[in-house]
């Protein structure tokens, strides 16, 4: 298990590096100088010649990509074009928010997904299985976009019980920071009203996020108790009198998430990308809306300080998969 | 599960009240405009900087209603030499920094060699200006040396803002002038103070009332304390954030559907100003076929200027013809510019293509992504000259690409769109800055375009003191460039912001676009 672990994130050094080497190339080969970006609007072209000379613009692109290659293994990200502060001061500020939004997402799918998944299972072919199909199909087919432009409408114009948008009411303190996680640093610190204003401002772009994934899990469930309720072990159970809440509680459903569990994984990618456009959306001020930023500016080194972290979490969770496979099935395990 | 019920009921009574508006002790106005890009005043040239420089920073003059005049500020006076090259200030006594500090002439000294040495878009109307030295003649006197006359200059005086030298200093690293700090801090006088403690770039951003700001606060009674500004990305979303409630003041470049949204909002006021931003569709004169003038004449024929204010914008704009607003001094008076008529384009069309310009060729238009303004325009004009047999390609680009691909004649578009808004208040800062031939190569001076004449009555212009004969120069020059069609001048800007009833005060100039905060109460 050990083993494998070690190789899996020595995997991870090349995957992240092939994606910078192609970030890189696909950020500065479009006709757009960041000199431009840096020297700002209305600056003559002596200007920035004079900038693209001092920040090495106009040196090979092959010696720009190694030094800041360099950096990046000093763990230096650079310094953004737009706000003057360096990239990772940047991120580590936002970076929380999309993790609230993310993790909220996933719990919210994986938690109504699952027990979702199981009863369409069980009342396979009946009236609930063909509705969920309906909610389903329409979860993964509706853009997000659209989706949350339609609650804002819903919740927040029509029926006024949401926020439009933010993390919280611009008049409503922050909660001292601890993990920079909104819910739980007003847990800790005891801040009640701004714990109830952000989760008050959590529900929608959390909903809107979580609407894809809740659909993919509840299908992955579904399917997977489905052939798990084939076994010969379940009809033996079943027929010598075992409870079949649960036999389905706690032997059939362990047996069928192996493939759910992959799903989350890469759904948790998935939604991390997904997040850029809830949070334009939104309003959400994560790592998602400082990508869209970061694109309309020229900002290069925020995009791709951002690509290579969301590149990082994603083979982080999906090394965390293969151990969750290894808890979850014994056999998967020995063969690790 | 008791316990999990129980946690669950607490969460939701919290959040049932954290419903209800936490109260709160100061006045509080939030902001939805746009924010600039970081919070340093000689790092940008644009219009959301103007919300930090003109609220946190003070300069020596300032602009102030419209039509916007120029006020003494931190300066009480100043004197200029017969020759127009040396400008002596006199620093207003007792006004002081954030931190308490009195402001010196020193500290004007500082700010400018700062804004220059930083050789950001700032500094760039000061290098115009070809001043030659700054200095501190004694503690409350700022003497500026110009190499040679430059007429303007006392209107770019309000572009430089005054920092404190004392702050910034500690914070310098290398040769970055304290950028590094100053982006996201302050160290300014100005009638507010940034708190940097919950500062995001471009999306949140608190500032604290200044109590002892210089001008006092007898024109204000009722004056706003906090003022939290977020910028929200999307129209929509920015629109019913403003119908909601949620914040108090909008922005001012939203479509004519968003205005009319606002405008049946029972405690939303729309606050509509004839402001000096002109909307302009760019040609490259270097390129074939728009360096034949034929050509530029059929293209300025082809726009439907009435459809395009009337029917598109609602009338919320108006028409001017030429490279100078209307409202500025300056305008050449009776200059009809060109009207729609595709018979004319058609005929000025034939006669470009008699003389061997390459017509038919795909003409490529450049608007940008993020204002659908400049989208429908592109589209409208993409269809009417579709009726005269020129094939237009929309592509849809970012102002950094733009601003790039506009340094060089052979990479500029063949035609893009986009605003001159008022930076400061003197011909010079369109039509002298827009078609000078020695300014190629920046966004401005775009079209690459080249009259000798034109150049001559540009430069007369900033080297002459006297108003009346600078005033013939830039009608002169401004006849000549429309004569020569070389942009398509479409409107100038009314602005429209939505500004909730509870705020009070509020005032519009078009330096700056109404975002001084000092005017303004809330009930």
């Amino acid at each position: 298990m050990l083993r494998f672990l070690a190789l899996r994130v020595l995997l991870v050094i090349p995957v992240l590096f092939g994606l910078l080497v192609l970030t890189f190339v696909l950020v500065r080969v479009v006709p757009n100088d960041p000199s431009a970006a840096l020297a700002g609007q209305n600056a003559t072209p002596q200007q920035v010649a004079e900038i693209r000379a001092k920040y090495g613009f106009d040196r090979p692109l092959v010696v720009q990509f190694g030094i800041y290659v360099r950096q990046v293994l000093q763990g230096d990200f650079g310094t953004s074009i737009q706000s003057g502060r360096r990239v990772s001061v940047d991120i580590l500020q936002r970076l929380p928010a999309t993790l609230e939004l993310t993790f909220a997402a996933l719990l919210l799918g994986a938690g109504l997904g699952i027990p979702l998944g199981v009863l369409a299972a069980v009342r396979h072919n009946g009236w609930l299985d063909h509705a969920l199909r309906v909610f389903t199909v329409g979860g993964i087919a509706i853009a997000s976009f659209w989706f949350a432009i339609m609650l804002q409408l819903l919740f927040a114009m029509q029926l006024d019980v949401l926020p439009l948008r933010g993390r919280l009411s611009p008049i409503v303190d922050a909660p001292p920071h601890l993990t920079g996680l909104y819910l739980i640093d007003s847990l800790v610190t005891g801040t009640w009203t701004t714990f109830g204003n952000a989760v008050r401002h959590l529900v929608l772009p959390a909903v809107t996020l979580s609407f894809g994934a809740l659909a993919t899990i509840t299908r992955f469930t579904r399917s997977g108790v489905l052939e798990t309720l084939q076994k010969e072990y379940v009809t033996y159970a079943t027929a010598v009198g075992y409870p079949r809440r649960v036999l389905i509680a706690v032997y059939v459903l362990r047996n069928s998430l192996v493939a759910t569990v992959t799903q989350i994984g890469l759904l948790f990618g998935a939604l991390l990308a997904g997040a850029v456009v809830v949070e334009s959306i939104y309003d959400w001020p994560g790592i998602g809306s400082y990508a869209v930023q970061a694109i309309f500016t020229s900002d290069y080194k925020a995009i791709l300080a951002v690509t290579l972290l969301v590149g990082a979490v994603y083979s982080v969770v999906n090394i965390v998969v293969d151990v969750v496979h290894g808890l979850i099935d014994p056999r998967v395990a020995e063969q690790l | 599960m008791k316990t999990v019920t129980k946690l669950l009921s607490v969460v939701a009574v919290l959040v049932l009240l954290a419903g209800v508006a936490p109260a709160a002790a100061q006045s509080t106005l939030v902001w939805g405009d746009n924010l600039p890009a970081n919070l340093d005043p000689h790092a940008l040239y644009d219009v959301p900087s103007s919300f930090i420089q003109l609220n946190v920073y003070d300069n020596l003059y300032r602009y102030e209603g419209n039509p916007p005049k120029m006020k003494p500020w931190l300066a009480e006076s100043h004197t200029a030499s017969k020759d127009g090259k040396t400008w002596e200030f006199k620093v207003r006594k007792g006004a002081t920094f954030h931190d308490g500090t009195e402001i010196t002439a020193e500290d004007v000294v500082y700010s400018f060699k700062r804004q220059v040495g930083m050789n950001k878009a700032a500094a760039g109307p000061f290098k115009a200006a070809n001043v030659a030295s700054v200095t501190a003649s004694d503690k409350y006197t700022v003497k500026f040396q110009l190499e040679k006359p430059y007429a303007p200059f006392l209107s770019i005086v309000p572009i430089l803002f005054v920092v404190n030298k004392k702050q910034i200093d500690p914070n310098v690293k290398g040769d970055d002038w304290g950028f590094g700090w100053l982006a996201s801090n302050s160290a300014g006088s100005g009638a507010y103070v940034v708190d940097p403690s919950n500062y995001i770039p471009q999306k949140q951003l608190t500032l604290k009332r200044y109590a002892k700001h210089f001008s006092g606060w007898g024109h204000n009674q009722k004056p706003v304390d906090v003022v939290k500004a977020v910028e929200i990305a999307e129209t929509a979303t920015r629109v019913n954030a403003l119908i909601k409630g949620e914040v108090d003041i909008g922005d001012s470049y939203l479509p004519t559907d968003q205005v009319e949204r606002l405008q049946k909002t029972k405690d939303v006021v729309v606050q509509r100003n004839e402001s000096m931003r002109i909307f302009v569709i760019r040609m490259n004169n270097a390129k074939p076929p728009f360096d034949n003038v034929s050509f530029r004449r059929c293209l300025s024929h082809a726009f439907n200027y009435q459809g395009f204010i009337g029917d598109i914008l609602k009338n919320y704009a108006e028409r001017n013809p030429a490279p100078i607003p209307k409202n500025l001094w300056g305008y050449p008076e009776g200059v009809k510019g060109y009207d729609f008529d595709l018979k004319k384009a058609q005929a000025e069309c034939d006669k470009a293509k008699a003389a061997g310009a390459p017509v038919g060729r795909e003409i490529q238009l450049h608007y940008q992504a993020q204002l659908d303004q400049t989208k429908q325009a592109g589209e409208l004009f993409q269809s009417d000259l579709k009726k005269i047999g020129l094939n237009v390609k929309l592509i849809t680009d970012t102002w950094p690409n733009l601003t790039t691909a506009t340094g060089k004649p052979e990479t500029s578009p063949d035609m893009w769109i986009h605003w001159v808004s008022a930076y400061f208040i003197d011909p010079e800062n369109w039509v002298g800055t827009m078609y000078d031939s020695a300014l190629h190569g920046t966004w401005k001076a775009s079209s690459y375009y080249k009259n000798p004449k034109v150049d001559e009555l540009l430069r007369s212009a900033r080297s002459v003191t006297s108003q009346a004969e600078r005033t013939k120069f830039y009608q002169d020059a401004a006849k000549q460039v429309v004569d020569d069609a070389a942009d398509i001048w479409v409107y100038n800007t009314v602005e429209l912001r939505g500004v909730r009833a509870r705020v009070k005060g509020f005032k519009f100039s078009p330096v700056g676009s109404g975002n001084e905060l000092r005017w303004l109460s809330v009930n």
